[in-house]
């Protein structure tokens, strides 16, 4: 039994210590450069100098939250609130709990609406507000991925331990139903983040008006607009378009450009 | 009513009154003094100035004269106050104290100095001491120099050079190699020598100037001292600057006359310090060209150099780190290498870090150029060999180090550009300001594989559950294992075994009792009742009820009566009657458990 244990232990803790090593460092100065020159734009001023340079780290393979939170407020201070929106939201997806970021966010939001309702009158934008999301908005993917790991571990743990000693203690039921609620809302938590419950990867839109179509071309019939900043969930793709529904529930074709997404490649299914 | 103690009391400290009231009449003596009063140019001599005190509070004592001469330079000050008190009858409390101030000069020409009283202030009233003359008559050496002009001595040697002679104090400009190749490291030291104490905080120098030379100054934080006699006289000497020079042109190249001022250290916290002022003399170095034949690109000093990328595998559009780092002695911020292009990948400008230290006296270090190299096309790169020339200085020869060649691949197709960000032209909002403020440190991670998609998360996940069935298999083996030893069929065959173990001890007794214990738990089994401790009539009842025959219930009362006979007289019993005995119990046993018990 001891054994066992051992081996569970040294099997968890190899997988902790190993999801831990960080990456190889060895770029960081020149990107660190890259950033510093988008810093000292940004402080002057010149938003464009600063989204340059940090779509210039994007490209290179930086996937960042706060990169993406300084191009997402260099974006908000040039006046552009969807890619800010797009950019806050990608830095919240690799860091929930970042508070600034989803201040800023909110800022973005109010901005683009209060903008538009000087226009329009009154202006609403599509987000969305399931509970899950809202439930596991401040969980990082990989914190659920440990907390699985380790509620697995306690749950057949503490199994074991009552088949083997035949115990039936308080205590040990306590662990057994602490570690299955955990276990399964760690489990519930990756599926949300990875888009298993999802229907496609999350996106915003960029542009203002965007004709949703029936079909991937630009002579196929309006079924509605999409206006920026509402967020939507791509469900297909067809060369240079790609099917979105957004949170009202209107689905239809866009181009690819007037669309981003915020999940990467990893992060959907 | 006073008591006479009381009395006597008051009467004594009125008299101590009295008597520390008549003390209040000071006296003071002044003395001025100079051992000796007569010296040579060049030597020293002390000089006192003394005040002693009866009774009073000195409020002031001044030499004027102190720093009337040039001619008679301070060498160190002393000052001390001792101080004494004394009680008597009749005479009161009596003090007595006295300030003297001593002082080590230094005659520098000859003349005759006279020097005015000192005075000294007690109680208002003033004292003065008695003037004073001093003679320097002329040195051998004085005389043979002219006064004006502080002239080396007579017995300049080389270890004198790049440095102009002062009795007291002078800079000197060591530079060990004065012929080098163009981009060979000379080593400069500007020492200062002085024969004077040094207040260590009030030196100042000014470096040489070092045109046409690439500069590694080695940080001086403290002035440390060291002795060396020069023409047999004591200097303390000082390293101002040390620094390794690497000269950039061939023909001669100046280093330039270091300066420094500084004050002489005095004990005395009222005197002003000396200020003195001092200047070297320039160096010229000899610089010759390469020799040829040679690489025109070749860098002075001896290197390895060592290639790395951070990777071998990239998703196509991602960036791969190269770090070349070259390690050696010499002007390492002279090196410059160039990364030739490669097919499929663009190359970022690289970002160039250098950690130069000392190698004993050799100036080296490290290098490091770090490229950002960005697969644009899926297949196997190749960053080729990056070779770095040089000649070694001090084996004049010229050599060559080299890298070997890396390859690294990326995979997929390049990702399609993010739609393109380019700011509107919409004027910030009002409420611009609430955005931000940006961050200045980032930790610039590259999207790292999520926890879920390393192999070993499927793993982890499922070993718990694993070792769980596992678990259960094995326990549920052991346990029926178990259930089994304990079975009725099991003690019986039990029974039968240890019986026949002891038939062969031949153990009657132990043998018996097994007999006994094999038949009664057989009837136990098949009854469901214990018929241990019944008499014979009980149990006849007993196995008839239960569905035994006669001749079995018979034969059973037979055997159990002749084997608890057999056990008490055991001495009596052959190993033929025993397996007898074993075999009709076997069948007896063997009869019992056939036996259909009654509806």
């Amino acid at each position: 039994m001891r054994i066992l244990w051992a081996v569970l232990v040294t099997l968890l803790a190899a997988g902790v210590v190993s999801a831990q090593q960080p990456e190889p460092r060895g770029h960081v100065s020149k990107l660190g450069d890259i950033f510093a020159a988008a810093n000292v734009a940004a402080s002057r001023g010149d938003h464009a100098t600063a989204i340059a340079r940090h779509q210039e780290l994007i490209a290179a393979g930086v996937h960042d939250p706060d990169v993406y939170f300084n191009l997402g407020t260099s974006l908000a201070q040039s006046g552009d609130y969807p890619r800010a929106i797009l950019n806050y939201e990608r830095a919240l997806t690799l860091r929930p709990s970042d508070s600034k970021a989803s201040a800023n966010l909110r800022s973005a939001e109010r901005a683009l609406e209060e903008t538009r309702a000087e226009a329009e009158g009154e202006a609403s934008i599509q987000r969305s507000s399931s509970i899950s999301d809202a439930l596991y908005r401040r969980f990082t993917e990989n914190g659920l991925a440990f907390t699985l790991l380790v509620a697995n571990f306690l749950f057949f743990a503490a199994l074991a331990w009552a088949w083997v000693r035949r115990s039936r203690g308080r205590g040990l039921y306590a662990l057994l139903a602490g570690s299955a609620v955990l276990l399964l809302f760690s489990a519930l938590g990756m599926a949300i983040k990875t888009g298993l419950l999802r229907e496609g990867p999350r996106a915003v839109v960029l542009e203002d008006r965007v004709a949703l179509r029936e079909g991937p071309d630009p002579r196929a019939r309006v079924r509605g607009e999409a206006r920026g900043g509402d967020r939507g969930e791509l469900v297909d793709w067809d060369r240079d378009f790609v099917k979105i529904r957004v949170i009202g529930g209107l689905e239809g074709w866009a181009p690819t450009t007037a669309l981003g997404r915020i999940d990467s490649d990893d992060a959907t299914h | 009513m006073i008591r006479p103690l009381t009395l006597v009391c008051l009467v004594a400290i009125g008299t101590l009154t009295l008597g520390a009231t008549a003390a209040a009449d000071a006296e003071a003596e002044v003395f001025l003094s100079a051992t000796p009063r007569e010296v040579r140019a060049g030597q020293t001599f002390s000089l006192e100035v003394r005040a002693n005190i009866k009774g009073g509070g000195l409020e002031d004592l001044t030499f004027a004269d102190l720093k009337k001469y040039p001619e008679l330079s301070v060498i160190s000050h002393q000052t001390s106050r001792p101080m004494q008190v004394s009680f008597g009858f009749g005479s009161g409390m009596k003090v007595q104290s006295s300030l003297s101030h001593q002082y080590l000069m230094r005659a520098l020409r000859p003349g005759t100095f006279e020097f005015s009283p000192a005075v000294a202030t007690v109680n208002g009233k003033t004292y003065r001491s008695n003037p004073l003359t001093i003679v320097v008559v002329a040195s051998d050496a004085a005389a043979t120099a002219g006064p004006s002009s502080p002239a080396p001595p007579p017995e300049v040697g080389e270890e004198l050079s790049g440095a102009r002679y002062d009795p007291r104090a002078f800079l000197r400009t060591v530079v060990e190699q004065e012929s080098v190749y163009v981009g060979q490291q000379v080593d400069v030291t500007v020492y200062l020598y002085t024969h004077v104490g040094v207040a260590g905080r009030s030196v100042n120098p000014t470096k040489p100037a070092m045109d046409g030379f690439w500069v590694y100054e080695e940080q001086i934080t403290a002035l440390e001292g060291s002795l060396i006699t020069i023409n047999g006289t004591q200097y303390r000497a000082y390293v101002l600057q040390k620094a390794a020079a690497f000269p950039q042109r061939t023909g001669e190249l100046t280093i330039g006359a270091p300066k420094v001022a500084f004050d002489i250290g005095t004990m005395s916290l009222f005197d002003a310090p000396e200020h003195i002022e001092r200047t070297g003399v320039p160096v010229t170095i000899d610089v010759k060209p390469l020799p040829k034949p040679g690489p025109v690109d070749a860098f002075v000093g001896k290197y390895s150099v060592r290639a790395r990328l951070d990777r071998q595998n990239v998703k196509t559009g991602n960036a791969v780190t190269l770090r070349v780092d070259a390690t050696g002695v010499g002007n390492i911020q002279d090196l410059r290498i160039a990364l030739p292009p490669i097919a499929g990948v663009r190359t970022l400008q690289p970002v160039v870090k250098d950690q130069q230290r000392f190698y004993g006296k050799a100036l080296g270090g490290t290098r490091s150029w770090e490229w950002i190299l960005i697969a644009e096309t899926p297949g196997e790169h190749t960053v080729p060999a990056i070779e770095l020339d040089y000649f070694d200085p001090d084996s004049q020869q010229y050599g060559s180090a080299s890298t070997q060649a890396l390859k690294f691949s990326s995979t997929g197709i390049a990702a399609p550009a993010q739609p393109t960000v380019s700011p509107k032209e919409v004027p910030a909002s009002r409420e611009a300001a609430v955005f931000g403020p940006i961050r200045m440190y980032s930790a610039l991670t590259r999207g790292a594989t999520p926890v879920r998609e390393r192999n070993w998360f499927p793993w982890l996940l499922a070993v718990p559950p694993l070792l769980f069935i596992l678990l259960t298999i094995g326990v549920s083996l052991a346990r029926r294992r178990e259930r089994r030893k304990t079975s009725a069929g099991a003690v019986q065959r039990t029974l039968i075994d240890e019986a026949r173990a002891a038939l062969r001890g031949n153990d009657p007794r132990t043998f018996y009792d097994r007999v006994v214990a094999s038949i009664t738990h057989a009837l136990d089994t098949r009854t469901t009742e214990p018929v241990r401790g019944l008499s014979n009539v009980e149990l006849r009842t007993r196995l008839v009820a239960a569905g035994f025959d006669d001749d079995l219930v018979q034969r059973v009362i037979n055997e159990l009566e002749g084997a608890d006979f057999a056990r008490f007289a055991a001495s009596g019993v052959n190993t033929e009657e025993m397996e007898r005995c074993l075999q009709r119990t076997e069948t007896i046993v063997e009869r019992i458990h056939r036996v259909k018990g009654r509806a």
